[in-house]
């Protein structure tokens, strides 16, 4: 674990739309106020990365490339052996009869596994493919501000976890504090990628037997992983939530928190404002301030009380 | 039995989740099988699979186990904890716990490039993973069969998972029909297994920012596997000042709107019965929208999918360019 920030805390949830990147992004604003240095969010739903449209930003600082390994072939020294493509996983290597291999570079994760099997060294170490993109932003809210460290994949790529992986690094590194993750949907080698080292996790879900069942093989892998949590119930008051409590008791969830379903939500998210700022007397405002003040003050022991403001 | 030219893969896909794709496809699984085409419907989002619950399927016929795949672990006696493991893998699985290398199963890809690097020779694999299942019910309630994959939580490669559940719904259709495919959020590898080889997709998108972003990105996905789409924007009156963003991309692009959907409180409410939204409340206004879109579907597109494929497809692929340096 490359040292970096002081703390990880992961937002996650299975399901689609139950309200990770809401929040996520509500979160960051109501902790950068309380924390005096170093937060920064990363937003690790590569695929449909959207924490920058929420929080309303700008133009990033910068954008750097994420690149990955990608096999080049010297045909002068390659005897066309066929080692690289047994060894290649993804069957981006293909050998047609009496032909040299030949690299599909969409399918190619740039794990270099025909690079270390090559027995001519025919592979060159330095070939790189350009998977997606790493968009740093400065997010100013009132005198205070925090980073905002978005990954996103080319469309047309399909192998997210080395992107999630590179983004997630270049978020480490800058941090000094609270690192904050938003994960993607879904409950795959990616989203535990993604919570990879954190001291707690959030999952987020909604009152349906959908939200339900996504809750449950996310907290699978959260408790695999050894990994504390938090549930979050958004949407709170549209559905039974009996059933995702004992859910909860059961994976050994510490704390459950409920956002009431609010209409004003959406008008928020279109202006690019977190509900916090947009409508804070808002009852959903109130519960997220709630839990932002419980994580400030389980946070305080990690970052320094110095570093937790009126805790 | 209504015919259809051919066997045909319907896809519904969003890019953002929480849009509704679920509901709207048991929507329109329910009314195609009224008009009596064949069809299986197919859950391809094997990371969160959800439409079994909106289609009240509880048993299944048959459950597979799905092995696929290899997780690395290290051999104590071997290892001199040099750290190349850590150093070259590319997912990040090797953690150091208590100043001893582990690989993390729930990371792990099952490439072999650790163990090829390893200079002790120390990383092994485990195989026969179960890396999922491949669930049957071989007639819903509603007639025609569903098949659903799931992965076991933090296993790789869904989307060959995804191909294989797509298979097995092709082989149970047989014949001419239609594969109704639910797709899994985003536009990675699963995403891009349940549009490979489908014609006509239903997009939804709802009326915000990210949406419309994740739209547009799924759009560009299905330009490049010329598919010919068609949107339902959902929740249309939840934020109706932006559905004219929303509109205006769909009529640049050539895509029909079939139908905007209001938020609807008996969504959730069929979906905690464990109902679809059409059989519990078949009179309420997401209801009676969506039923208009699957309408459409069952009247305007199957009756000669191929003259509304020729009519709506992208004029040419967009292509995938890698960018290699």
């Amino acid at each position: 674990m490359p040292s970096g920030p002081k703390a990880i805390v992961s937002v996650t949830g299975g399901k689609g739309g139950t309200g990770k990147s809401f929040v996520a992004t509500n979160l960051a604003v109501l902790l950068s106020e309380r924390i005096s240095n170093g937060l920064v969010l990363a937003d690790l739903d590569v695929e449909a990365p959207n924490d920058h449209i929420l929080l309303g930003v700008g133009d990033p600082l910068n954008v750097i490339e994420i690149e990955i390994f990608f096999p080049k072939i010297d045909y002068k020294k390659c005897t066309s052996c066929g080692a690289c493509v047994k060894a290649c996983d993804t069957g981006a290597i293909i050998m047609a009869q009496g032909r040299p291999p030949f690299v599909f570079p969409r399918l190619c994760s740039g794990c270099m596994a025909c690079y270390y099997v090559c027995p001519e060294k025919a592979i060159a170490r330095d070939g790189k493919r350009v998977l997606g993109y790493i968009r740093t932003y400065r997010v100013e809210r009132n005198g205070k501000s925090f980073m905002l460290v978005s990954g996103t994949i080319r469309e047309g790529e399909e192998h997210t976890p080395p992107a999630i992986v590179a983004t997630k690094r270049h978020a480490m590194n800058m941090s000094r504090g609270l690192l904050l993750v938003d994960t993607g949907a879904g409950t795959g080698n990616g989203i535990s990628a993604a919570i990879q080292y954190s001291d707690l996790v959030i999952a987020v879900t909604e009152p349906t037997p959908l939200g339900l069942h996504d809750l449950e093989s996310i907290l699978k892998i959260v408790s695999g992983m050894g990994y504390r949590s938090w549930v979050v119930i958004n949407r709170h008051g549209i559905g039974p939530e009996e059933e995702h409590v004992e859910l909860a008791k059961q994976y050994g969830v510490e704390r459950i928190y409920r956002i009431p379903y609010s209409p004003i939500v959406p008008r928020a998210y279109s202006r690019g404002m977190p509900i916090v700022e947009y409508a804070p007397d808002d009852p959903a405002s109130k519960a997220l301030e709630e839990l932002a003040r419980d994580l400030a003050v389980e946070l305080e022991g990690k970052l320094g009380v110095a570093g937790v403001v009126g805790a | 039995m209504t015919t259809v030219q051919g066997q045909v893969e319907l896809v519904v896909a969003s890019g953002k989740g929480g849009v509704g794709k679920s509901t709207l496809t048991s929507t329109i699984a329910l009314v195609l099988a009224k008009h009596g085409y064949r069809m299986v419907a197919a859950d391809t989002d094997a990371e969160a699979p959800n439409l079994h619950l909106a289609l009240g399927v509880n048993t299944w016929d048959t459950v597979e186990d799905y092995l696929e795949g290899r997780i690395a672990y290290i051999r104590e006696d071997k290892c001199t904890q040099c750290g190349v493991c850590a150093e070259v893998c590319v997912y990040g699985a090797v953690e150091v716990v208590n100043g001893k290398h582990r690989i993390n199963p729930y990371i792990c890809e099952g490439c072999l490039t650790c163990s090829l690097a390893c200079p002790e020779k120390a990383i092994r694999y485990r195989f026969k993973i179960k890396a999922g299942e491949i669930r049957v019910a071989r007639r819903t309630r509603y007639g025609f069969p569903l098949v659903s994959g799931e992965i076991t939580p933090g296993r790789p490669n869904s989307g060959k998972l995804v191909t294989e559940v797509k298979n097995k719904a092709k082989e149970i259709l047989g014949g001419d029909g239609i594969v109704l495919i639910d797709a899994a959020a985003g536009i990675g590898c699963q995403v891009i297994s349940s549009l490979t080889g489908a014609k006509i997709g239903v997009l939804v998108a709802e009326p915000t920012p990210a949406s419309l972003s994740d739209l547009k990105r799924i759009h560009t996905l299905t330009r490049h596997f010329m598919i010919a789409p068609m949107l339902v924007i959902n929740k249309y009156d939840i934020n109706e000042e932006f559905v004219s963003e929303i509109e205006k991309y769909a009529r640049e692009n050539n895509i029909p709107i079939i139908a905007e959907v209001p938020y609807d409180d008996n969504v959730p409410k069929a979906l905690s019965q464990l109902k679809p939204l059409v059989e519990a409340y078949p009179n309420s206004p997401a209801s009676k929208a969506m039923i208009e879109a699957a309408e459409y579907i069952a009247t305007e597109v199957f009756p000669d999918w191929k003259k509304w494929w020729s009519k709506y497809k992208p004029k040419k692929p967009a292509p995938y360019i890698p960018i290699i340096k």
